[in-house]
């Protein structure tokens, strides 16, 4: 799962390095607008829906961080 | 400036921040917040201040109203935690999925509820808005209250947000609720925010309270300091540069070119001081009780785009629409499916575009509404609104542009000609609102190109609107001040650079501080400039 999100990831947002922080939403890497554009494309290629309760920090800091979440709806 | 409707207490009792009771009631409250020796003490010392507070800044009526609000926002949130109650229950040895099926049905009772406590709380907002609107009388008192006019409480729109936002949150279950009324009538009167903000989320803010620390000095000195750079801000530089674009924009027919370019200036420098100063004073005052309340400006006019800008000026309500209003629909079933199907027909780039430009005009819409109900704010959010869906949608464009026009971005010379963009953005933004009308944002910009009026920079003139020479150069002097600061805090913090410094050096700065307050600051409510702008939202 997290080689596929990663590639997934690379491929639609190749300006953003996911490995570089485990902090990506709190340091600011991903802002609301690339994070909207995130979950779109992880819903539409994994087919689930996130509910907006877990739509927080912590489920998007990290590349581990959301594909745990991905997994939780799978 | 007008003169805001909680200045005028129905007991005489001027409590603004620059006021001489305000002064004293801070320094009574502080005097006993400290003498208490537990945590409880301490909490009500809190609440009896913010209901002093709010009774003699605002009046009994306004009280009763804020007391209403937070018992319906009280039940809410109860009446929600019963229900997630019993889904906890139900869950517990489920997996992901079946919890989420689960969850659903659990959800939909809530909706119910929260749909309830949300048009309650925002109602009241709502109808204040709409009466601003069609100018309704506004009236300070229950008693003379009845349809087709309004009544005002101090804060509305600051503490309706917070309490809008509690609720959602323990609506989607970020949050869990407060089982102790007192605790969120504490967080929803709390004085220091009353005013103009920040918009606290409450579950932060009780999590503060249920640790209020001891005393400790290097805390209560920097929460001091920050009180006076406050006062700085409004009373020596805001209430003063704000009289002369006050006059301009009163009698536009007499001014034109360089009067009108120095009016709009002031106005912009104006408003942030006073903002930026009120805010100033709030987290000051939270921070001698040991309070860490959000940060709502960061040096907003070095901000190189309209979006970054936004993300430094009034953060929290940026933030606020970000976690309300553009996150929930932007992730909505209907949007997401939207955006794919424009995505698969058109394209990634369709597709993102629709899934983030339609949240964003709706937010800059209310955005706007927030601000004012007239046309004029309609069309400021609807400005703000287009040039971050610009920015946002052909960013790749624009540097692709500068590509080609072999412009090297990193060069100081770029980033200073963004910042300057960016802050004409904003004046621009002001023009369209300062007059109160769009009919004066027009004539604003004819009279600015009708002449250029030049010999007003060196034949005295402009002295005689209000402000005298002495006052324009203390106002500048501020200006420059307030200048250098946002600079180095920058690069580290002035209150912890400050505080490294030797014993005397130090202390000639805070005499020279406070000195420069009380000689040069506009004191009292004498002032009409010293209603805070920020207060009439």
């Amino acid at each position: 799962m997290r080689e596929k999100l990663k590639e997934l990831l690379k491929t639609n947002y190749p300006e953003i390095d996911f490995e570089a922080s485990t902090e990506l939403v709190d340091d600011g890497i991903l802002d609301s607008l690339t994070l909207v554009g995130i979950i779109s494309t992880i819903s539409m290629e994994f087919g689930v829906m996130l509910p907006y309760e877990d739509i927080v920090p912590e489920n998007f800091n990290s590349l581990d961080s959301m594909a745990e979440l991905i997994e939780k709806y799978m | 400036m007008n003169i805001n409707h909680w200045q005028k207490s129905k007991r005489g009792f001027d409590m603004t921040y620059n006021s001489i009771y305000f002064i004293l009631f801070l320094a009574v409250f502080f005097a006993v917040y400290f003498m208490m020796p537990k945590v409880g003490m301490k909490q009500c010392v809190i609440l009896l201040g913010n209901i002093f507070f709010y009774r003699f800044a605002g009046g009994l009526n306004y009280l009763l109203i804020i007391v209403g609000t937070s018992l319906v926002v009280y039940i809410v949130g109860r009446l929600m935690d019963r229900v997630y109650g019993g889904y906890e229950e139900e869950v517990r040895d489920l997996s992901g999925k079946e919890k989420a099926a689960i969850l659903a049905g659990y959800k939909k009772r809530c909706k119910k509820v929260l749909i309830a406590g949300l048009i309650l709380v925002l109602g009241i907002l709502a109808y204040i808005k709409a009466g601003r609107l069609l100018k309704w009388e506004e009236v300070g008192s229950l008693v003379d209250f009845r349809p087709g006019r309004i009544i005002v409480p101090l804060g509305v729109s600051y503490y309706t947000f917070s309490a809008v936002g509690y609720m959602l949150d323990i609506y989607w279950r970020k949050i869990k609720c407060e089982h102790n009324y007192l605790k969120l009538l504490m967080c929803m009167t709390f004085f220091p925010i009353m005013v103009e903000g920040p918009i606290s989320k409450y579950n932060e803010l009780i999590k503060q309270f249920n640790a209020l620390p001891k005393f400790d000095y290097e805390r209560v000195c920097f929460g001091l300091q920050l009180i006076v750079w406050g006062e700085i801000k409004k009373t020596i530089v805001a209430d003063r540069l704000v009289i002369y674009s006050n006059y301009v924009f009163g009698n536009l027919y007499n001014f034109a070119g360089v009067e009108i370019v120095i009016a709009v200036l002031f106005n912009v420098i104006s408003v942030y001081a006073d903002f930026s100063g009120c805010i100033d004073i709030a987290r000051g005052v939270a921070q001698v009780m040991g309070i860490t309340l959000e940060q709502n400006f960061k040096q907003p006019f070095f901000s190189k785009s309209a979006a970054e800008f936004w993300r430094r000026w009034h953060i929290t309500l940026g933030t606020w629409f970000k976690d309300y209003v553009y996150m929930p629909i932007a992730m909505s079933p209907k949007l997401m499916k939207a955006g794919f199907k424009v995505r698969n027909r058109f394209g990634a780039r369709a597709g993102s575009f629709v899934s983030t430009a339609i949240p964003l005009a709706i937010v800059w819409i209310l955005t706007g509404l927030w601000h004012g109900t007239g046309a004029d704010y309609f069309a400021w959010g609807c400005y703000w609104g287009v040039l971050i869906i610009i920015g946002s949608t052909f960013g790749k464009e624009f540097n692709r542009l500068s590509e080609l026009l072999h412009i090297d971005t990193e060069t100081f010379a770029f980033q200073m000609f963004r910042m300057i963009r960016t802050f004409l953005c904003f004046c621009i933004g002001r023009m369209l609102t300062a007059t109160g009308s769009l009919q004066g944002f027009v004539l604003i910009i004819r009279r600015l190109f009708s002449q250029a009026s030049l010999w007003v920079l060196f034949d005295n003139s402009l002295y005689d609107y209000g402000l005298d020479q002495r006052d324009f150069y203390i106002a500048l002097f501020g200006v420059a001040l307030m200048w250098v600061v946002d600079v180095l805090q920058q690069k580290y913090s002035v209150r912890e650079k400050i505080a490294g410094q030797p014993l005397v050096l130090r202390w000639i700065i805070y005499y020279a501080a406070i000195m420069f307050l009380l000689i040069f600051g506009m004191w009292g409510a004498a002032y009409d400039a010293s209603s805070f702008v920020y207060g009439n939202f």
